[in-house]
């Protein structure tokens, strides 16, 4: 136990890590990794190869300690198995279950504790208390932290977690080595016939096969971090993270415009989504001020501390939502209450210390719209990732990378990351979330399925396949099915990134996408044919009902069922979720053999493709062989034993029911273990089996007997039709909606600066400078023209005196004599008028 | 204590005195006069780095101590004795940072200097006087020094852009000139006002001795002994002794004393002990009504704040920066968007919240509402822009729209039990957003720069084929564009994801609207990624110019990239040099929030009746 704590950590950061390794040695040495960068494909396989061989000793070690309980499909096994589960781990202290809390530099102390933890657990009697759920929390490095706020990186290792890094890892392994054959057009120069030059030439280029190469290591590296991610904070970085690989490995092809743009499209949506999630961690870390999903222990008083017998632990948020004595139950925070009350201006923070008052507060149901916003916030980021409805439209644009990575970032792992994120922050939803989940899932599922039936482009159908497929993970976690809908997220894994890697090795083959020039290819490719077919058989959720199946069947069986078991408890309008998913896999069905029908059956449509196609090298077919066993096989429980997949996932099982929700009462998300009842398994067997045979027999009739002509039916409706094939007209909607009203604004707001900013500025410097010159002016004419008037005045006084003095005698003495005379005569005319006076 | 004097000093003035040196250098080796400022500007990062090393206090005390949340290396000098001027000098966290920041980009951008031509001389004369004038606005504690170096940068700034700019060069200058110098005005006024209001009498009493000492760092409170063996007065001590003597106000520039004035002392007790000083107001005198019926410090945070907001630059008064970016020449953009852009944030965070805190309690939305507005603003215009400085430029507005965010969330209230640590986190996030903008924005404008070097246009629909033609450049460039964009790992995410998520419990709809910036962010850089890097081809004019990036460009780029990496991943690295300074300044303006302000504007009676009230609510929670 205290082992594995310790190792785990360092098993899974090294297998995080290599990826990293690997990407710092392509950037360095790119090009000088052998001829143009060959070797840059066998030391990133390498690293990730590593990386699964390192998840998978951690899987071994993992069962060694927690080995799965028994399986959970027959009826009422919750209970029984839990009271199995007890004695189990009363025998073995080593195997003591519950949640742990791991203490990377402790001893005994947490063995003890746990064991202790389950003893009082017994007491309860509840069914929920005894299910294995071992968890292991801890803190790498912190980034920052203001006091007891604290921003992290750290791990939280269950099940789940290495479930999928040992998932992640083997798809990213076979994709790497079939990527070294896909890619090798890149090891030489390349004319891209897709690229046309102002010349009118055809783009021609260096390769980049060692770039190719560097930016899926950065992407494994960044896809195990956010798997491995402790709390909500990393999750949300190496969320970006995966979304900016994501950005180059579509636009892998820069100089096409439409992929730049694809890949432009795609982070921008993804970060439509990223701003609810903002939101959503806004919620929660300005009212609980923690991020971390499990316990932390608390560092104080330095590492002398370790000998204490009572730890101070730090709850995380599933703690914190789901406390322990209060039996899991959803129970909102104290830290929301105070948040909200505060909000709502009642607050007196001293009063609201005596627990008490949050109690009341509680009840009355404050904070609880802080938890829905936190849930809905968060399940937003998922939207955007996970391309759900209404942020599902970058997802088909992105297949315009190349198809490795369509299998392993567009389909197999990230964008089933937002899925897994519903999966891990199950918790903290409500019920209205989950409703809200449910509804966003079905909807996509329904959409995308529709919109599948119609494109020709075969990795068109693949990706709307994605869609819809991710639709129906959400829609079973909004309805309560946890492990349903993470059990799909494998399952799917699997036989998506075969499907993909098969259409890639058809691309490949006939240097096309578009499935109207294929045909026939079945018996140019054996191995691609017949591998795909395992993957559409797959996905349609083929099986013998109640004996065995592909994986598909058993988590399509557990998704239907829990809808099911949804309906009965809902009554009213929420059971068309159940039809929905019904509908949904039908057309699954559907449009996945209607794709194999158009690529391997039948008579090639263009001979000349046909003539030249070929079967892929070893290095591509082989890994599509790994994956077709696995699509096969993995939800099958080793014979003999209690080890399946379901089981092991099972031990992540999220604590505690939704129940009723609290503003919808009405609402009820039924408890999982409902959904293996009897009645509800049969019917959900049946049906799954019923759509999937129908949607099955339709496509053979239409594509591959040719009974009933394709071409007819699109006639026949010929609204429906071009509905569907410009895809529910979401890119022409959202244009008018955002794009465009954006520009405007952004024109709008540019135009302001330059018009009335600026031109108030200017203007104010025009008014200064008239007022300058009208300063000027007065000065120059009103003052400055008096002085120089009188100047000239002055001047010309002088000049006038200037006459007079003209050096000859006579005129002096005679100008004397005249002054004398009249000075004389104003002298007595003056005196003689005083004298009058 | 005289080290520190002669090392600061020397930080500073160095490229003064060596501005004179390059004057007197001979006018026909350019070279020469480049080479020897690029040789001062690494001096002086080379001492600023030193002094960063964490060393042991015990053995050497010329550096700066991590953990230490006060001045450091303080020194006082008398100056303008009439006016009480002093040469008072000091570092800390707030500042420290922003001295190496500066020290690094003028480096950075000398080096980016080498394809200056014109008038070499007098270019390498005015670049070190503006280096002087950086330093010391961020290094000097008085206030009319702060100002004397803000001048001191003002000019040469006007003469880099007007001189060695673009086409529309004269325009700018004037623009760029104008704007700062009506903040600087606004800033003259407000230093006179509180100059006048202020009374270092008010922290020489016995109760505020440790408030007073605080104002002094550069005092020694060691008191040594005279000849007889008795114990003289600390210098501390003597300085408090001579103003509690003084028989008149002491006025005081003293940005610490002030500091301590405005947070401190607006009790009852104060202002009984103000009036038996003859004072005959019933005010604290920075509470006192001057205009409007606003406050001394009301109109003094308002005028600083548009001082400063002026630099920032926020929306409105931001329209001198996209043309003085656009006309500067490269390297002097570097040193705009790198350095002067920061005096702004350092200015509000260091001189108006802590010297009016009433003021900026009342002023808090404004100053958030402010932020935010220019965060939406400059993306929406960076969105529309066809040039690409321009567009940099207002991606620049933006960006420091989240350094005046963090700065005013001000949610240490009541409501939230006047817990400090979200603000915290928010000024630290502001902080951090300007280290990170200051290390992205420069790199932005230098990568501007190599492709105008190269093409003479900046015409963002005329570029494309970049990464074909100039592949290392564009891998560098596309990381530093990413730390603006805020990509986690890079420097950009932390500053701006701290003041988001801080934001929210000071206002959720502020909150809110700043979580909505990225959509806007990731667009207008990937666009303009694409329109510039991606594509089949180049084409604008001059093609058959994209020669690869020179070993100079890359050895200037590659430092900050590998800082943005750094910080970006490990941002402790920075943290742990700015949180001690930055949590003491939030932990005593949330005191203040606590302690005073709820008696603000209250007379002596409704005083005394709140703090009753006060008092019995608290004895009615207790058992």
């Amino acid at each position: 136990m205290q082992g594995l704590a310790d190792i785990l950590p360092i098993l899974l950061g090294a297998a995080w890590l290599l990826p990293l390794v690997s990407f710092v040695v392509i950037v360095f040495l790119g090009p000088r990794l052998g001829k143009a960068g060959v070797l840059a494909g066998y030391v990133a396989s390498g690293a990730i190869l590593g990386s699964f061989v390192l998840s998978a000793v951690a899987m071994l070690l993992w069962l060694g300690h927690h080995w799965p309980a028994g399986t959970h499909h027959e009826a009422h096994g919750a209970e029984s198995h839990a009271a199995d589960e007890h004695h189990a781990a009363g025998d073995s202290p080593k195997r003591a279950r519950l949640q742990a809390v791991a203490f990377a530099a402790d001893d005994a102390a947490p063995a003890t504790h746990a064991a202790d933890e389950h003893a009082a657990g017994a007491d309860h009697g509840l069914a929920d208390e005894h299910a294995e759920r071992p968890a292991y929390a801890g803190t790498w490095y912190t980034m920052a932290s203001f006091g007891p706020l604290e921003l992290s990186v750290g791990y939280y290792i269950d099940a789940l977690t290495v479930a999928m890094f040992t998932m992640v890892s083997l798809i990213a392994t076979c994709i790497h080595f079939y990527a070294t054959g896909y890619m090798h057009d890149e090891l030489h120069d390349v004319t891209d016939h897709e690229v046309r030059m102002s010349d009118g030439r055809h783009l021609h280029r260096p390769g980049r096969y060692y770039r190719f190469f560097q930016y899926l290591s950065l992407f494994c590296f960044s896809m195990l971090g956010l798997v491995v991610s402790g709390n909500v904070f990393m999750v949300f970085m190496f969320w970006e993270l995966v979304g900016i690989c994501s950005y180059f490995l579509i636009g892998f092809y820069i100089e096409r415009k439409s992929a730049s743009t694809a890949a432009n499209k795609a982070f921008i949506v993804n970060r439509v989504g990223d701003f609810g999630m903002i939101i959503g961690l806004m919620a929660l870390w300005g009212s609980l001020g923690t991020l971390a999903f499990g316990d932390l222990p608390v560092v104080a008083g330095g590492k002398g501390d370790n000998s204490t017998a009572t730890k101070a632990v730090r709850p995380g948020i599933f703690s914190l939502v789901r406390p322990a004595e209060n039996h899991h139950a959803l129970t909102t925070p104290d830290g929301m209450v105070r948040s909200a009350a505060a909000a709502a201006g009642v607050t007196d923070n001293a009063a609201a210390a005596e627990a008490g008052v949050v109690n009341d507060w509680r009840q009355q149901g404050l904070g609880y719209g802080l938890l829905v916003v936190a849930g809905l916030g968060i399940f937003c980021g998922c939207v955007g990732k996970s391309a759900q409805f209404p942020l599902h439209v970058w997802l088909p644009d992105a297949m315009e990378g190349p198809t490795p990575v369509s299998a392993l970032v567009h389909s197999a792992t990230m964008v089933a990351a937002g899925v897994y994120l519903v999966g891990r922050f199950y918790p903290v939803f409500t019920p209205e979330v989950l409703l809200v989940i449910a509804y966003t899932g079905g909807i996509t599922l329904l959409m995308a399925a529709t919109i599948a039936i119609t494109a020709t482009d075969i990795k068109r159908v693949l990706a709307y396949s994605t869609v819809s497929q991710l639709g129906y993970m959400m829609l079973a976690l909004g309805a309560g099915g946890w492990l349903a809908g993470m059990l799909h997220l494998f399952t799917h894994a699997f036989f998506k990134s075969l499907l993909f890697l098969c259409s890639g090795s058809v691309i490949h083959a006939v240097h096309t996408n578009d499935m109207r020039q294929m045909g026939g290819l079945r018996s140019k490719m054996p191995y691609t044919a017949y591998t795909m077919l395992v993957g559409c058989l797959a996905i349609a959720g083929a099986g013998i009902p109640f004996l065995i199946g592909f994986s598909g069947y058993y988590s399509k069986d557990a998704i239907i069922a829990q809808l099911i078991s949804f309906r009965n408890h809902n009554s009213g309008f929420h059971g068309v979720l159940f039809y929905v998913a019904a509908a949904g896999a039908a057309t699954t069905a559907f449009y996945m053999f209607r794709l194999w029908y158009l690529t391997f059956a039948g008579r090639p449509r263009d001979h000349e493709r046909y003539h030249h196609a070929h079967e892929s090298p070893k290095v591509m077919y082989v890994p599509l062989m790994i994956l077709a066993t696995l699509a096969i096989v993995a939800a099958w429980t080793l014979p003999g034993t209690s080890l399946s997949l379901a089981n092991v996932l099972e031990q992540a099982r999220p604590a505690g029911e939704h129940g009723a929700g609290r503003w919808w009462t009405a609402l009820v998300v039924p408890a999982e273990h409902l959904s293996h009842l009897g009645a509800v398994h049969v019917e959900a067997t049946l049906i799954a089996t019923i759509v999937a045979i129908a949607g099955f027999t339709l496509a053979t009739v239409m594509y591959g007997l040719g009974v009933l002509n394709p071409d007819d039916v699109r006639q026949q409706f010929p609204r429906t039709y071009a509905f569907l094939r410009d895809k529910w007209y979401f890119d022409e909607l959202y244009d008018y909606a955002f794009v465009r009203p954006t520009m405007l604004v952004s024109r709008l707001v540019a135009g302001f600066d330059k018009r009335w900013i600026d031109g108030f500025i200017d203007s104010l410097a025009r008014w200064t400078r008239g007022l300058a010159n009208i300063d000027d002016t007065i000065d120059r004419y009103l003052v400055d023209g008096l002085i120089n008037r009188l100047a000239d005045w002055t001047y010309g006084f002088g000049l006038y005196l200037r006459n007079v003095q003209t050096g000859r005698l006579r005129e002096y003495v005679m100008l004397i004599a005249v002054g004398t005379v009249a000075l004389f005569v104003l002298a007595t005319f003056a005196v003689g008028l005083v004298l009058a006076g | 204590m005289n080290t520190a004097v002669a090392l600061l000093s020397f930080i500073i003035f160095l490229p003064a005195l060596a501005a004179i040196v390059v004057a007197f250098l001979p006018k026909d080796k350019p070279e020469a006069a480049k080479l020897f400022t690029l040789f001062v500007t690494l001096v002086v990062f080379g001492v600023t780095l030193w002094v960063a090393i964490p060393r042991d206090p015990a053995s050497d005390s010329l550096h700066f101590a991590l953990g230490q949340p006060d001045m450091q290396l303080s020194v006082g000098l008398p100056w303008i004795e009439a006016f009480r001027i002093e040469y008072l000098l000091g570092l800390d966290g707030i500042s420290f940072p922003l001295v190496l920041l500066t020290a690094f980009i003028t480096l950075l951008s000398m080096w980016t200097s080498w394809n200056i031509t014109k008038y070499v001389k007098a270019y390498c004369v005015l670049f070190l006087i503006l280096e002087t004038g950086m330093l010391g606005v961020f290094i000097a504690l008085d206030f009319f020094l702060f100002y004397v170096f803000w001048e001191v940068m003002l000019l040469p700034m006007y003469f880099l852009i007007g001189v060695w700019g673009g086409p529309r060069r004269e325009y700018a200058a004037i623009k760029f000139f104008l704007y700062t110098l009506l903040g600087s005005v606004f800033m003259l006024i407000a230093i006179l006002m509180l100059y006048f209001s202020s009374d270092l009498r008010q922290l020489a009493t016995e109760k505020n001795v440790a408030l007073f000492a605080a104002a002094h760092p550069h005092l020694s409170n060691d008191a040594g002994k005279d000849a007889d063996g008795q114990p003289l007065d600390s210098p501390l001590m003597q300085k408090f002794k001579e103003v509690q003597a003084s028989e008149h106000p002491w006025h005081t520039f003293n940005i610490l004393a002030l500091q301590q004035i405005g947070q401190h002392t607006n009790d009852a007790e104060w202002l009984e002990r103000l009036r038996a000083g003859g004072y005959d107001g019933d005010k604290h005198p920075f509470d006192e009504a001057v205009f409007l019926g606003k406050s001394v410090q009301w109109w003094a945070f308002v005028l600083l704040f548009i001082g400063f907001a002026i630099k920032v630059p926020s929306v409105p008064l931001h329209t001198w920066l996209p043309d003085a970016h656009v006309e500067a020449p490269t390297p002097i953009s570097m040193i705009l968007a790198g350095v002067l852009l920061k005096m702004g944030g350092y200015g509000i965070l260091r001189i108006c919240y802590p010297i009016c805190p009433a003021a900026g309690y009342e002023l808090a939305w404004a100053v958030c509402g402010v932020g935010v507005v220019s965060m939406v603003y400059g993306a929406f215009a960076a969105l529309a822009q066809k040039d690409f400085k321009r567009l940099v430029a207002y991606s620049s507005v933006s960006h420091m729209g989240y350094v005046v965010l963090g700065l005013g969330v001000w949610s240490a209230t009541q409501a939230n039990g006047f817990n400090p640590y979200y603000w915290e986190q928010g000024v630290t996030g502001a902080m951090f957003q300007m280290i990170a903008h200051g290390i992205s924005s420069p790199g932005m404008f230098f990568l501007v720069g190599v492709v105008y070097d190269r093409v003479h246009h900046r015409n963002l629909d005329e570029f494309g084929g970049l990464f074909g033609r100039m592949p290392l450049y564009s891998g560098l460039a596309i990381v530093i564009f990413f730390a603006g964009l805020g990509l986690p790992g890079l420097c950009g995410f932390i500053g701006e994801v701290l003041v988001t998520l801080s934001a929210w419990n000071f206002s959720k709809v502020l909150a809110v609207i700043s979580a909505g910036v990225v959509i806007l962010t990731a667009a207008y850089i990937l666009w303009t990624i694409q329109r510039v890097y991606l594509g089949p081809e180049y084409k604008g004019p001059h093609g058959d110019h994209l020669t690869p990036i020179t070993p100079r460009e890359v050895a200037i780029v590659a430092p900050l990239v590998v800082t943005s990496i750094v910080l970006g991943v490990y941002p402790p690295a920075m943290l742990d040099y700015l949180k001690p300074s930055v949590d003491k300044t939030v932990v005593e303006l949330a005191t203040w929030t606590k302690d005073v302000q709820p008696y603000i504007g209250l007379d002596e009676e409704q005083m005394e009746e709140a703090q009753e009230e006060e008092k019995a609510k608290t004895a009615a929670l207790l058992p």
